[in-house]
C-alpha cells in the first residue's frame, strides 16, 4: 500500500460566483509522478496555486506527510516540504545561477540569518552543506556551466531548469511543476523528462501540470484528469490514453 | 580582485574625510560637510529600504524627527547624559518604525509611498501642535553638546564634531555594506526583484521588508539625534516632507541599490542648494531642475556611473 505525501481531500475554491475547482480529491504518494491534465480552463493551476498557498481555499483539506498545511501561508508550506514553480519563467534576473540556487536553500538554514551579518554564530559545516547540495543540485539539472553567469543572461529554457532547480534546493517532499515543458523544443523535453524522472528517483515525490501529452505519458506513475473544476478521471498513463470519458473531454481521437 | 579595489577606493575617501578640514579655510563649509556627513547616515538607511528592498518611502525626515526629539526631550526630562541619549533615540525610532510599518508593508509601489508619506505629515503635526512635549513651532532651544563640562575636547568646535559625525557615519557606511552582502541583503535585493516569488522559494517577505524599515529609520533615528545635538535647536520645520524628498534624492543621485551612492549623494543635496546662491531667488528652480535632468540622464546615479566606467576600463585591459 503506497503511503501518501500529499493528500487533497474534497478541495472546492471558489472566486465570487465562479467555482474553479469543485470537491476534487486525490493523493500524491511518495516517490511518485502525478500528472494533473485537463483543457485550459479546468481548474489546474489553480488546484497548483491553492496548493502552494497563493489564495485561500473555500473549503476541504490539504495535508502534507499527516500534517494540514491548508491555513499556512505560501512561504511555511515551502519550509514543511511542499515547493513549486510557475507556469511563466519567474526568476530573480539580477542574481547568478549559483546565488538563485541558494536562495532557495534558504528554509533548510538553521543559522539566524543576522549571524550572516556580524559572521557570529555562523555555522560553516552548514555553509559546506550547502554549497555540496548546491552543487548537486546545479549538476542534475544541467546548469553548473552557466552557475556564474547572470539569470537573465540564460536561455529561457535555461531558466525553467532553474526554476526547478530553485525549489529543490529546499529539499521538498513534493515538488510542483506548472507546465515545466512550456516553450521547450524537442531534446530539451527530453532532458526534462529525464530530470523529472531523476527527482522521482531521488525521493521527492511530484505532482506535474502539463499539456504535452507525450511528456506526460512517458514521465507519470498515476495521471488526474480535470474538466470543469471536477475529476472526471484518475488512473495509470494506460488507463487514462483508453478511457472514453477523457478521450471525449480532453484527448480527442488521436491519442 | 574587484572588490578588494572597491575595498581600497573606500579607504582611500575614509583618509579624505580625515584630511578634509585641514584643507578647509572657511569654517561655513566645516559645518556644510558636518551636515552632509548627517544626512549621509540617514541616506544609508534610506538606501536600505529604497535601493536595497525596493520600496520608497518618504518619511526619513519625520524618522530624523523621531530620533532628534527623542534625545532631546529625553535630556530634558530624564537627565539622561547624551551619549546614552543619542543611542537610545534610534531604538525610539525604531518603536515608531515597527508600528508604522506594519500595517503599511501590507501595501506595494506608490501606495507604499503615499502611506508613509503621511506617516511624515502626521509626525509633523503632531511635532508642530503637541505644544506641551515640542514646545511647537518654536522648537527645543539648548540642547547640549555631547562631552559636558570636564569634556575631553571642545565640542563647540566644528572640527570636533565633524570627527565624531565622520567615525559615526562610516561605522554607520559599515553596518549598511554588512547587511547588503549578508544573506539578508540577499533577500531584500531579491524582493526588489520579484517579490512574489521571494514567498515560493520559503521566504516570508514581510519579515525582511519589516526589518529593512525599521533599520532604515533607525538610521534615520541616529541622524537626527546627532543633528539636535549638533544645532542644539530643533523645531519642525527641518522634519517635513521637503527634507524626505532630499534622502529620496540624495540615493538617486548617488547610485541607488549602492553603498558609495548615499555618501555622494549626501554631499549633493546640501552642496548643491548652497552653490546655486548666486541664482538668488530662481535657487530652488534651479535645484529642481537639475534634480529632474539628474535623475532622467542618470537613473542609477553618480555611483552606477563610475561602475559603468571602471568595468568598461577592467572590459578594455
Amino acid at each position: 500500500m503506497a503511503t501518501p505525501v500529499l493528500r487533497v481531500e474534497s478541495l472546492c475554491k471558489s472566486f465570487g460566483g465562479v467555482h474553479a475547482i469543485r470537491d476534487l480529491s486525490f493523493d500524491v504518494n511518495e516517490a511518485q509522478i502525478l500528472g494533473l491534465i485537463g483543457p485550459n480552463g479546468s481548474g489546474k493551476s489553480t488546484t497548483v496555486n491553492s496548493l502552494a498557498g497563493l489564495f485561500p481555499i473555500t473549503s476541504g483539506a490539504i495535508t502534507l506527510a499527516g500534517a494540514k498545511i491548508d491555513n499556512l501561508p505560501e512561504y511555511d508550506r515551502v519550509a514543511k516540504g511542499l515547493s513549486r514553480t510557475f507556469q511563466t519563467a519567474s526568476t530573480f534576473t539580477e542574481f547568478t545561477v549559483r546565488d538563485h540556487v541558494v536562495l532557495g536553500c534558504n528554509v533548510t538554514r538553521t543559522s539566524h540569518p543576522l549571524s550572516s551579518v556580524f559572521g557570529i554564530g555562523r555555522k560553516s559545516s552548514e555553509e559546506e552543506d550547502l554549497a555540496a547540495r548546491v552543487d548537486r543540485i546545479l549538476d542534475i539539472t544541467d546548469l553548473t556551466p552557466v552557475q556564474d553567469q547572470r539569470v537573465g543572461t540564460i536561455s529561457s529554457a535555461q531558466q525553467r531548469f532553474l526554476m526547478i532547480a530553485t525549489a529543490l534546493a529546499s529539499n521538498p517532499k513534493v515538488i510542483l511543476l506548472d507546465e515545466p515543458a512550456a516553450g521547450l523544443v524537442s531534446h530539451e523535453r527530453k532532458t526534462l523528462s529525464d530530470l523529472i524522472k531523476k527527482i522521482r528517483d531521488l525521493g521527492t515525490s511530484v505532482l506535474v501540470i502539463e499539456h504535452h501529452m507525450a511528456l506526460i505519458m512517458e514521465v507519470c506513475d498515476r495521471i488526474v484528469v480535470l474538466n470543469f473544476g471536477q475529476k472526471i478521471a484518475e488512473g495509470t498513463p494506460e488507463e487514462i490514453r483508453n478511457n472514453p470519458v477523457v478521450i471525449d473531454a480532453y484527448l480527442g481521437e488521436a491519442a | 580582485m574587484a572588490r578588494n579595489r572597491t575595498f581600497i577606493l573606500y579607504w582611500l575617501a575614509l583618509v579624505g574625510f580625515v584630511l578634509l578640514p585641514q584643507l578647509i579655510s572657511v569654517k561655513y563649509y566645516i559645518h556644510l560637510c558636518v551636515l552632509a556627513l548627517i544626512w549621509v547616515i540617514a541616506a544609508q538607511g534610506q538606501n536600505l529600504i529604497q535601493g536595497y528592498t525596493g520600496y520608497v518611502s518618504i518619511v526619513q525626515a519625520g524618522f530624523m524627527g523621531i530620533g532628534a526629539y527623542s534625545t532631546a526631550l529625553m535630556g530634558m526630562h530624564f537627565d539622561l547624559p547624551v551619549w546614552l541619549t543619542i543611542i537610545l533615540a534610534p531604538f525610539v525610532t525604531a518603536f515608531f518604525a515597527l508600528l508604522t510599518g506594519y500595517p503599511s508593508l501590507r501595501v506595494k509601489g506608490h501606495y507604499f509611498a503615499i502611506v508613509t508619506l503621511a506617516f511624515n505629515m502626521v509626525i509633523f503635526i503632531v511635532l508642530m501642535n503637541f505644544h506641551d512635549l515640542t514646545q511647537g513651532e518654536a522648537g527645543i532651544t539648548g540642547i547640549p553638546k555631547p562631552g559636558g563640562k570636564d569634556a575631553l575636547f571642545n565640542w563647540r568646535d566644528r572640527e570636533t564634531y565633524y570627527y565624531f559625525v565622520l567615525i559615526i557615519a562610516a561605522l554607520m557606511t559599515g553596518l549598511a555594506a554588512l547587511i547588503v552582502r549578508s544573506r539578508i541583503g540577499q533577500i531584500l535585493v531579491a524582493i526588489r526583484q520579484n517579490e512574489d516569488l521571494v514567498g515560493a522559494v520559503g521566504i516570508a517577505a514581510w519579515k525582511y521588508k519589516l526589518f529593512a524599515f525599521v533599520t532604515s529609520a533607525m538610521f534615520a533615528g541616529l541622524a537626527g539625534a546627532i543633528y539636535a545635538h549638533y544645532q542644539s535647536f530643533i523645531n519642525p520645520e527641518i522634519f517635513g516632507i521637503a527634507q524626505s524628498l532630499d534622502a529620496i534624492l540624495a540615493v538617486i543621485i548617488g547610485g541607488s541599490g549602492t553603498i558609495a551612492g548615499p555618501i555622494i549623494g549626501a554631499f549633493f543635496v546640501v552642496f548643491l542648494p548652497e552653490y546655486l546662491r548666486f541664482a538668488d531667488s530662481f535657487r530652488l528652480i534651479l535645484y529642481g531642475l537639475v534634480l529632474v535632468l539628474a535623475t532622467i540622464f542618470m537613473p542609477r546615479g553618480i555611483a552606477g556611473i563610475a561602475r559603468d566606467l571602471m568595468e568598461k576600463r577592467r572590459g578594455r585591459t
